[in-house]
Order: structure tokens, then sequence, then C-alpha cells
């Protein structure tokens, strides 16, 4: 049985974030080795500003108080919490050369590589999964 | 009842994921062999909480419910390879039934959480890390079928039984974990 789990990000609302972060950090709970390849919009996830307001999708603004009353943990506690659990992040650096961003604009101990990058983690991933 | 944990953690108001990985932290800082109390409110937890402890090797021993809040026991299994059986008495699940109606009983060394979960009618409950302290409640002139959960634990207390002038003692095989008879439960 595989030990690892491969998540690829590449949305950037609310939701997106909490699919991955959720997934990512049971998993690295689980004692599984976790890495997500973040590329896209999903670079927004682990935007030093960015993940601090990710919007929701658009008409589901009145979520956010059942977020809140069922005391679901912020994003960038989501953030730290995943990385405190050994969770390793890899951003696309195709995507930060078209938006113009630098490892800087990130949270801290990010890794940045290419696509083979996250397939050489995956390539004995199970499961492998898309948000 | 209320049962016996050797570790509590307080996971109320929290949602998924983070009971789990609150419990995996709390987990790290616990000593093979013993029992964790996780209180949660997140009603997911239930399932998630079985299904951690299967995936890294843990026992989830049952939750049970009171007011709203959930209680899980799990019981940290770090290292649950058979060690060889060294108790040169042994009996098989089938028979000890029958063999204690004629006299004898069934010694239970699991812990306090795993009997009160499920646990043969009749028999007596002595930890395991109890048994050195409370070996006078048990009489020597009867047979004492040894049981746990794999057969390891009351392998240990069989010979530690044997080593104290107990001569009838007899290690039960497979354990509960191979039990198909009635359980009864204590909470």
């Amino acid at each position: 049985m595989s030990n690892k789990v491969a998540i690829i990000s590449s949305n950037g609302g609310l939701f997106d974030a909490y699919k991955v972060f959720n997934i990512a950090t049971a998993a690295a709970a689980s004692d599984k080795e976790v890495a997500i390849f973040f590329t896209f919009e999903g670079l927004n996830l682990i935007h030093k500003r960015g993940m601090h307001g990710l919007p929701m999708p658009a008409g589901k603004e009145f979520m956010a108080e059942g977020f809140a009353k069922a005391n679901i943990p912020a994003i960038p506690q989501l953030v730290e919490m995943a990385q405190e659990l050994g969770v390793k992040f890899i951003a696309c650096q195709m995507t930060m050369d078209v938006m113009n961003l630098t490892k800087e604009d990130f949270v801290d101990n990010i890794d940045v590589g290419g696509a083979v990058t996250f397939l050489e983690f995956a390539k004995d991933a199970a499961p492998t999964l898309t948000f | 009842m209320a049962v016996k944990a050797d570790v509590m953690l307080d996971a109320k108001g929290l949602a998924c994921p983070m009971p789990i990985v609150k419990t995996k932290k709390a987990m790290n800082n616990l000593e093979e062999g013993q029992i964790l109390e996780v209180q949660a409110t997140d009603k997911g937890s239930k399932a998630d909480i079985a299904a951690w402890s299967e995936s890294v090797g843990h026992q989830y021993i049952g939750t049970t419910e009171d007011e709203d809040v959930l209680y899980h026991y799990i019981r940290k299994c770090s290292n649950d390879t058979l060690i060889e059986n060294t108790h040169e008495h042994t009996i098989a699940n089938e028979e000890i039934v029958s063999r204690a109606a004629n006299g004898g009983y069934i010694l239970d060394v699991r812990e306090d959480a795993e009997y009160a979960f499920g646990h043969i009618k009749g028999a007596q409950s002595i930890p395991m890390g109890e048994l050195e302290s409370r070996m006078n409640e048990l009489d020597k002139s009867q047979e004492i079928y040894v049981i746990c959960r794999t057969g390891k634990r009351s392998d240990l207390a069989a010979q530690k039984l044997a080593n104290n002038g107990f001569e009838k003692v007899y290690n039960v095989l497979p354990g509960m974990t191979g039990w198909n008879g009635d359980l009864t439960k204590s909470i």
C-alpha cells in the first residue's frame, strides 16, 4: 500500500482551500507523506496575503455564518497545521513567472518546482487528488 | 460506569479535521498499551477516529455518548507484532466457557476500557498493569484461564502467575479478537 498522498491544487476559492487542506492534514495525521502542488489560482491558497481573504463562490456568501457557527478553523490556521504535520508545499514555477510572483510572496518553507517535481513525488502515490 | 483512560484529550467544539490532528499529537505522548480518551462534539469523529486508528495501527476500543459529547477510546499499539508464546499451558477460546462452568474462572487482563466495551460474561477483570498488586484476589486452587485481545498480554500474565505459585494457569488463544460468543458490556 502506498504511503503517499499527492494533491494538485489549481483553484483559488475558499471552498477549494478547505478541500485541499482538510484532506492534506487528515492524511498527514494518519502518517501519510503528503505533497501539494499549487498551480494557477491554487497559488492563492499559500499566498501570504491572499490566503486571508479567499473568496466564497458567487451566491454562497450566506454560508459564511455556517462556517463560523461550526467553528471551522481559518485557512491560515490550516496552512500552519499542515506544515507542522510535515505536508510539503510545491509552488508551480511556471505560474509564478506568468503572475510575476516570487517565493517571498508565499508562506515560508515552500519548494518551488515544475510539473516534473510533482510527478516525481506522485509516481507512487495513491491516491492522487485534484482540486 | 465511567471508562478509565490514562490520558484525556478535549477536542470539544472542534471541526474536522482538528479532532484527528489533535488525537494524532496526543497519541505521540502515550506509552504503548495506554488508553487515550478523546472528547469530541464533531459527529463525524466517530467514524473518523475508528478509521484513523485502523489506518495507523492503533486499537479503536469504542465510543460512548453523553449529552452530545462523544467519548472515544483508543489504545496505543506501536509494536503489535506477535511474540513467541512462552507460557506452556494454553487453551482454545471455544473451551473456556464449559471449563469455567466446572470450576475455574476466566481472568481478563485487558485495560478497563477494553473490558467495559465487551467481555465474556463472568470474566474477572484485572488489567495487566495491576496484576502484581492484585494477585491476592485470585484463588490458587482454581483453574485460571487468562485472556486478552491477542494472547500477548495474557501470555505475560500467565507467566507472572506461574512464577508466583499459580499452577493451574492457562493462556487463552487466540484471545478476544477471535471471540465469536456473546459479549457483556459494562458501560
